[in-house]
């Protein structure tokens, strides 16, 4: 467990002084701004009343001065939401140098939840899938969560292959709540297929992030002589010469990043690449970052 | 350009198994996993046009691995004027300087001869000179260099040893093993017969040996010579003296020769004597009046042949007066001295003189004034003189000890140092006597005496024997004559008496033989008479612990031991022919005449059927004559000889391993790095 929560990783991010600032719903539990208007003591304004509103939300006072009915809004500090959809199909397992691209996902993950559940008081929670939802802990902020999560996390070992399909109605069940909902995934469908799958889980209130974990051998091959690649999903073999590799591959590779990017863009959700090799702490510090400046 | 072994080719069907890797076989390569291959595209053919493309640098080197293999096992060669080839084949010049060559000029013709051989070698060859006297004596390293080469010819110098042509043989078989490559043997020589080994298979030589020899005598000479003198080494009369001699001829006519006897370079008799043909003839010169000391003798004969050094026989004699011995008895036996003083005088050639004392009566005599003493039957001897005994006997001393009664009945020979176990009375034994059962004929004193044959013993000390050696035994296996050396002497025990009361041995006619030579024996006046042949070894010293230094000078008069020698040698190998002048480790000293061996004064040569066999060309057409041998043997090298390619073949064929384990690695590297 000690290993998802590298004291360097997370100081570094905390450093960034995001906790103050940022206002990102659900991200940084407590100082974080709701993205909806609630009911805390922040004011925020007045919305005069239609049929159907609740009349709890109507300030008395004003309809005592100008017996007119408006509705009292604030912009209230509330718990967010996070859950994190964790890829473990086969795919996952690929590594060319010493960290695979499920354990990357893991740490990106345990930071987050370490984020969430310590420093924010933020409830958190995680589904494992790969064809089907093979893990469901639900979002809480009991104590021992955060155990719960992690331990999670270390049993979710890549096995078959993904399908974001087949789990969708699972997601929809088990998110009921609005929140954070961070996908975790080398994607490896067709973007329209990742979209149309992920994109309900936005029209549920839900803020989605996509995380696209890739190894750097995945976005530019380097072979010596023609092999022969054995898929880790459907043990398709398959020989490629390195002409290949070093040309088309490459481009399609990159044509499928950018059309992931940018019909997440496009459906409201935020994407971001993730190389393995790249220091943890700065593709989450980067990650907050932009966050902050959005919001 | 050819193939020594062109069915080596054969093996050319094994460049298929390459092919077969490279071409035939499928190619099998680790598939690697992958996370997806939704973005790749199967580009088979490309693929495998690379891989072919790529190998083939491979399937070269390996087909041109096992072409130069097959290609080195074919062995080719080429054909290369024998004068420029430089190869591993050795010239060995060996010449003939043993004592027959000193004959006219056959050792100048033999040197002449092999420095002509030599001349004619090809100027890369290495060749190597020997010289063959007593043994094979190698006069130079094998070297290219023809100054040292003809230097060392010059330097064979005659000898006066025997040769044996198998000490060629076998000195060549031993030398070839050091040897590689072939070996062509050239001998120079008389060919002399009587240098022929006793079986003809002595001469065989190795297969990788080829033979040519060079008589430089193809006829026998006629040859007179002394071959034998019988003289005393030591006189004491000289009216007793004689000196007797063989006059031999080798394919000589009947002639008339004139012996003369050679006294330290006078001429004091002369004698004619008539050779017959081809035959021997004895002379003798009955007087040899020499003066005292050591003089040179020698029997020379006029012969006027070939080959004068063995024309004169030389001997060494020394004259002296009698010698003294004490001869130490108890008081009140009066009959040993008399046995045992008669036996002397009648025998040894009037050589000692024998002073009887009784026992208690020695204290203040000096045993270094006496050749040798005796000891009949002496239980005790005063101290201070058994003391001077002692070191006389460790100083190179001998002393006869003869155990009587007396002795028997203590527990231990003075002297001589050995326990006794009992006495023996074999008086009372159902046969009254025992007589000798065993006996050493190699002993000095049993060697004239005829094995004591008949001698009754009725009485014998039993000593323990251990530490000496025993020369005789009674038939019970009791010691009756023991030899012991202690220090540079030595003492004999005879564990019976001298006084004809326990035994009868002093009446018996071998006691006077006995007497004889057991004075010679502890005196050590044993000297050769006559003389020494060359090639025999001198005995300096008998005990090794002595550090004594010895001195040998040579007839040349040169000192040929070096100071460690001197201290050292126990033998001395005679050389040349002449007078040796000795000092020997006991401070004696002696002259010593040595002369040739005669067999080498037989200058018969082998028949050429002989020497074809020999130099295996068995139809006699190509035997080798002093005219033909060297002609022939260089028509043999300005042929063409073939010069093996193999070593290139396998230079590239190391050079090709390089490449392909080069090429090959780097397939195999990428892989690893992938």
């Amino acid at each position: 467990m000690q290993r998802f929560l590298d004291p360097a990783v997370l100081a570094r991010i905390s450093n960034l002084d995001l906790i103050a600032k940022t206002v990102v719903d659900g991200f940084v539990a407590g100082l974080h701004r709701s993205p909806d208007f609630g009911f805390s003591q922040e004011f925020a304004e007045y919305r005069a009343y239609s049929p159907g509103d609740d009349l709890r939300h109507v300030d008395w006072n004003v309809f005592a001065r100008t017996e007119r009915a408006y509705l009292k809004r604030y912009r209230g500090e509330t718990n967010s939401l996070l859950t994190i959809l964790l890829d473990a199909s086969s795919s996952m397992n690929y590594s060319s140098h010493s960290v695979s691209k499920i354990d990357y996902a893991r740490f990106v993950a345990a930071s987050l939840f370490y984020m969430a559940i310590q420093n924010q008081r933020d409830a958190a929670g995680l589904i494992v899938f790969d064809d089907e939802v093979r893990n469901y802990i639900r979002p809480s902020t009991r104590f021992g969560q955060l155990h719960r999560l992690l331990a999670g996390l270390e049993h979710a070992e890549p096995r078959a292959r993904t399908d974001f399909a087949k789990p969708l109605h699972h997601f929809q069940q088990f998110l009921r709540r609005r929140g954070l909902v961070l996908v975790l995934s080398d994607f490896f469908e067709p973007p329209e297929n990742v979209i149309r799958t992920v994109e309900p889980l936005r029209f549920h209130g839900n803020e989605v992030v996509l995380f696209h974990v890739l190894d750097p051998r995945e976005l530019q091959p380097q072979l010596g002589e023609p092999v022969v690649l054995v898929d880790s999903e459907t043990s398709q073999r398959m020989e490629v010469t390195p002409e290949y590799a070093h040309n088309d591959y490459r481009q399609k590779i990159d044509a499928h990043v950018e059309e992931l990017s940018s019909r997440a863009r496009g459906a409201g959700i935020d994407y971001f690449l993730l190389r393995t090799d790249r220091p943890l702490d700065s593709a989450l510090a980067e990650y907050l970052t932009i966050r902050q400046e959005r919001n | 350009m050819g193939f020594l072994a062109p069915w080596f080719f054969a093996g050319a069907a094994a460049l298929a198994i390459p092919l077969y890797l490279h071409l035939l076989r499928r190619h099998t390569s680790n598939p690697q996993p992958f996370s997806s291959l939704m973005f790749f595209e199967a580009r088979t053919q490309s693929s495998i046009r690379h891989r072919r493309l790529r190998y083939l640098v491979l399937l070269a080197l390996r087909l041109a691995l096992m072409a130069l293999l097959v290609l080195a096992f074919a062995d080719p060669f080429i054909n290369r004027p024998a004068a420029s080839v430089t190869t591993n084949k050795l010239l060995v010049l060996v010449v003939d300087n043993s004592f027959s060559m000193r004959a006219g000029s056959r050792l100048a013709d033999a040197k002449r001869e092999a420095l002509s051989v030599l001349a004619s070698r090809p100027p890369a060859e290495r060749a190597q000179i020997f010289a063959l006297g007593s043994g094979l004596e190698a006069m130079s390293q094998p070297t290219d260099d023809s100054q040292s080469l003809q230097n060392a010819i010059s330097a064979v110098q005659p000898t006066d040893a025997r040769g044996n042509f198998g000490d060629l043989a076998r000195g060549l078989r031993s030398f070839s093993d050091s040897v590689q490559g072939p070996i062509d043997l050239h001998f120079f020589s008389d060919m002399q017969k009587s240098e022929m080994p006793a079986n003809f298979s002595d001469l065989a030589l190795p297969a990788k040996v080829s033979l040519t020899l060079h008589p430089v005598a193809t006829s026998n000479i006629a040859n007179w010579a002394v071959e034998s003198v019988n003289a005393p080494g030591q006189i004491w009369d000289v009216k007793k003296a004689r000196v007797q001699a063989v006059i031999a001829g080798y394919e000589t006519p009947a002639a008339t020769r004139t012996a003369s006897l050679v006294v330290n370079g006078k001429t004091v008799a002369t004698q004619k004597v008539q050779v017959p043909a081809n035959g021997r003839a004895n002379v003798e010169f009955t007087s040899l009046n020499v003066p005292y000391g050591f003089s040179r003798c020698a029997v020379r004969i006029d012969s006027a042949d070939a080959l004068p050094a063995d024309d004169a026989s030389y001997f060494a004699v020394e004259r002296s007066d009698p010698r003294q011995v004490l001869f130490l008895h108890e008081a009140s036996d009066r009959r040993s001295p008399i046995y045992f003083g008669d036996a002397l005088a009648a025998s040894a050639e009037s050589a000692f003189a024998m002073e009887s004392v009784p026992a208690d009566q020695a204290s203040s005599i000096q045993p270094s004034r006496y050749a040798f003493i005796v000891l009949s039957d002496v239980a005790s001897l005063p101290s201070a003189f058994e003391n001077n005994l002692d070191r006389y006997i460790r100083g190179g001393g001998g002393v006869l000890i003869a155990a009587g009664t007396n002795l028997g009945r203590v527990s231990r020979i003075p002297l001589f140092g050995a326990n006794i176990l009992n006495a023996r009375y074999y008086s009372n034994d159902p046969t009254g006597f025992l007589t000798v059962g065993d006996a050493d004929p190699s002993h000095p004193s049993i060697a004239k005496a005829d094995r004591w044959i008949g001698a009754k013993f009725y009485f014998a000390v039993n000593v323990d024997a251990s530490g000496s050696q025993v020369a005789a035994r009674l038939t019970d296996g009791t010691p009756l004559l023991l030899d012991k050396k202690i220090g540079e002497g030595r003492v004999l025990l005879l564990t019976s008496g001298l006084d004809n009361l326990t035994n009868d041995f002093p009446l018996h006619p071998d006691f006077v033989p006995f007497v004889e030579q057991t004075a010679f024996y502890l005196s050590g006046s044993e000297r050769p008479a006559g003389s020494q042949l060359v090639g025999s070894y001198l005995q300096l010293r008998t005990a090794k612990e002595r550090a004594v230094s010895v001195e040998v000078v040579d007839p040349e008069g040169r000192r040929p031991l070096s100071l460690q020698e001197a201290t050292t040698a126990q033998t001395y190998q005679l050389n040349e022919a002449g007078f040796y002048e000795l000092r020997l480790a006991n401070g004696r000293q002696d002259v010593v005449g040595v002369n040739a061996d005669r067999r080498e004064s037989d200058l018969a040569v082998m028949s050429r059927d002989a020497l074809s066999l020999w130099a295996g060309k068995p139809n006699g057409s190509n035997a080798p004559t002093a005219a033909n041998a060297v002609p022939a043997s260089l028509q043999a090298t300005e042929k063409f000889a073939p010069h093996s390619l193999w070593w290139y073949v396998m230079l590239v064929m190391l050079l090709t391993v390089i490449a392909e384990s080069w090429v090959a690695n780097r397939h195999l590297g990428v892989r690893r790095e992938e």
